[in-house]
């Protein structure tokens, strides 16, 4: 969740799964080259069914299913995987985000991934950030009479 | 109830589809994305009770639809059958998500604070007519504060079980895989209590709403008072082959706690979410879930009875069967009423003749 602890890889997907779409891209298709062969093992669309759990009696339930678009490659030269999930059905930024997945697993242009994730990360906070202001203004404190 | 097969009418039909679709013309996707960008809360809707949440594909089935709820829910849950299951991602609770909306009608002062987020509850309902005249309306951007909002805010009803006012949580933990699917088994009853949640997230707004209306006007066995109302955006989190969980992504949810002072010596509580922001529906739903304990056989509050009778495809499916050819059965009828208008007519027989 967006605050909650979590191991640093965890944290980098999320980050490349929210990254922009043609950011994304732009980045794979860069690092692409230096990969050597990528077999596509799955690329596809799907669903993910989101449970929640019930706040007064703590039963989990499912809400719903979301649209997710996958993708799973493998790099045979580096005996490496990588996989993207990302919402949507843009099977692009899924396959984007595997690629990069798959880089920093098999040591290729890991500091340039790394440094992309961390610029996409700084502009995903700042955007949650203006948010929250926009959020902030609308708080309320009523007085009763 | 029976059927019948019937014949011809082919062109008649191939014509009146084509008269239907002539009033929506063409769908381009730039109207796709002009519905997607111009009516949020229908799109919202339409994923809340498809129980499918893809954007661009609830715009795509409304301008398919021409604005048809029903055919549009009916278009989407007719694809998400074409879709494999991936994965179930992990639980979200209910104080999780980043929360754009957070109110509580019961107590002012909530921990975290009230945040109305966007809303028209305090609005003036004018129509902007001077759009009609060619003049653009063109709505006050929000003027940030300083500081920005937490973005998560602590669960109301852990508040209240802490101060001993709610009786705790006491569902254990389920795996994930293993958690209840009424897209997978049937809803039996009594129900159990994760399918009711399900069925109600995915039921028709409209439906839910006569149902618990009908429960606040005082059809039920409790009076609503909200509780928590909540607007968030919550993380999908999936698993990663290497075992490690990340975010795929965000999605819309709306929450709602309904709460009732007619306990034993506690609050009572009822509670409903859904895909998408959609307030009415989980207010409502949330009131019928906390009218639904003891409710007698029948009553609008028996879970049985909103539950079948708020479920959209269902519910409207059977409904417009009704314009479907019935000529045998309805032939049959009128016999049986010939039959009897005959032997009325008819001098008074000394031994009736039962009708086949």
């Amino acid at each position: 969740m967006f605050d909650r602890t979590t191991d640093p890889d965890d944290a980098l997907l999320s980050v490349l799964a929210r990254a922009g779409a043609e950011a994304i891209r732009a980045e794979a298709e860069a690092v692409l080259p230096q990969l050597g062969e990528v077999e596509v093992i799955r690329s596809r669309t799907g669903l993910v069914m989101l449970p929640m759990r019930d706040p007064v009696q703590g039963t989990e339930f499912h809400l719903g299913e979301v649209l997710v678009a996958e993708a799973h490659v493998r790099l045979p030269e580096h005996g490496v995987e990588g996989y993207g999930m990302v919402t949507g059905r843009d099977l692009e930024r899924a396959m984007a985000m595997a690629v990069l997945d798959a880089g920093l697993q098999a040591g290729v242009e890991a500091a340039r991934i790394r440094a992309f994730a961390d610029a996409q990360r700084a502009a995903q906070q700042a955007e949650d950030h203006e948010t929250l202001r926009r959020i902030e203004a609308t708080r309320v404190d009523m007085e009763t009479f | 109830m029976a059927y019948v097969a019937t014949r011809g009418g082919e062109r008649a039909i191939e014509q009146a589809e084509r008269m239907y679709r002539a009033q929506t013309g063409r769908i381009t996707p730039s109207r796709v994305k002009e519905i997607g960008a111009a009516l949020p809360a229908l799109v919202d809707r339409v994923m809340g009770e498809a129980s499918l949440y893809a954007p661009d594909l609830a715009a795509l089935a409304l301008a398919q639809s021409g604005g048809d709820l029903y055919e549009a829910l009916l278009l989407l849950r007719a694809w998400r059958t074409t879709q494999p299951r991936l994965q179930v991602a992990e639980p979200v609770a209910a104080d999780e998500g980043f929360t754009h909306r957070r109110i509580s009608a019961a107590f002012k002062d909530i921990p975290g604070g009230q945040i109305l987020g966007p809303t028209l509850d305090y609005a003036h309902r004018l129509l902007a007519t001077q759009v009609l005249e060619g003049e653009a309306y063109k709505p006050a951007a929000v003027t940030p504060a300083a500081t920005p909002a937490p973005a998560r805010h602590p669960s109301l009803a852990a508040w209240q079980v802490a101060q001993g006012l709610v009786e705790p949580p006491m569902a254990d933990p389920v795996d994930r895989d293993a958690i209840p699917d009424l897209t997978r088994e049937p809803l039996l009853f009594p129900a159990k209590r994760a399918h009711t949640l399900q069925s109600l997230a995915r039921a028709d707004t409209g439906g839910t709403l006569a149902l618990g209306y009908s429960a606040m006007r005082g059809y039920g066995t409790a009076h609503p008072t909200v509780n928590e109302l909540r607007l968030s955006e919550v993380e999908v989190r999936v698993r990663h082959p290497r075992g490690v969980t990340f975010s795929a992504g965000r999605v819309k949810t709306s929450q709602a706690e309904v709460v009732t002072t007619k306990g034993k010596d506690r609050l009572r509580l009822g509670f409903a979410a859904t895909l998408g922001w959609n307030e009415v529906k989980v207010i409502s739903a949330a009131t019928l879930d906390l009218n639904s304990p003891g409710a007698p056989k029948n009553s609008p509050v028996n879970e049985e009875f909103f539950l079948y009778h708020t479920e959209p495809v269902e519910s409207s499916g059977f409904c417009i069967h009704f314009k479907l050819p019935h000529y045998v059965t309805f032939q049959s009828s009128l016999d049986a009423l010939r039959g009897a208008q005959a032997k009325k007519e008819a001098p008074t027989p000394a031994k009736t003749e039962e009708t086949a």
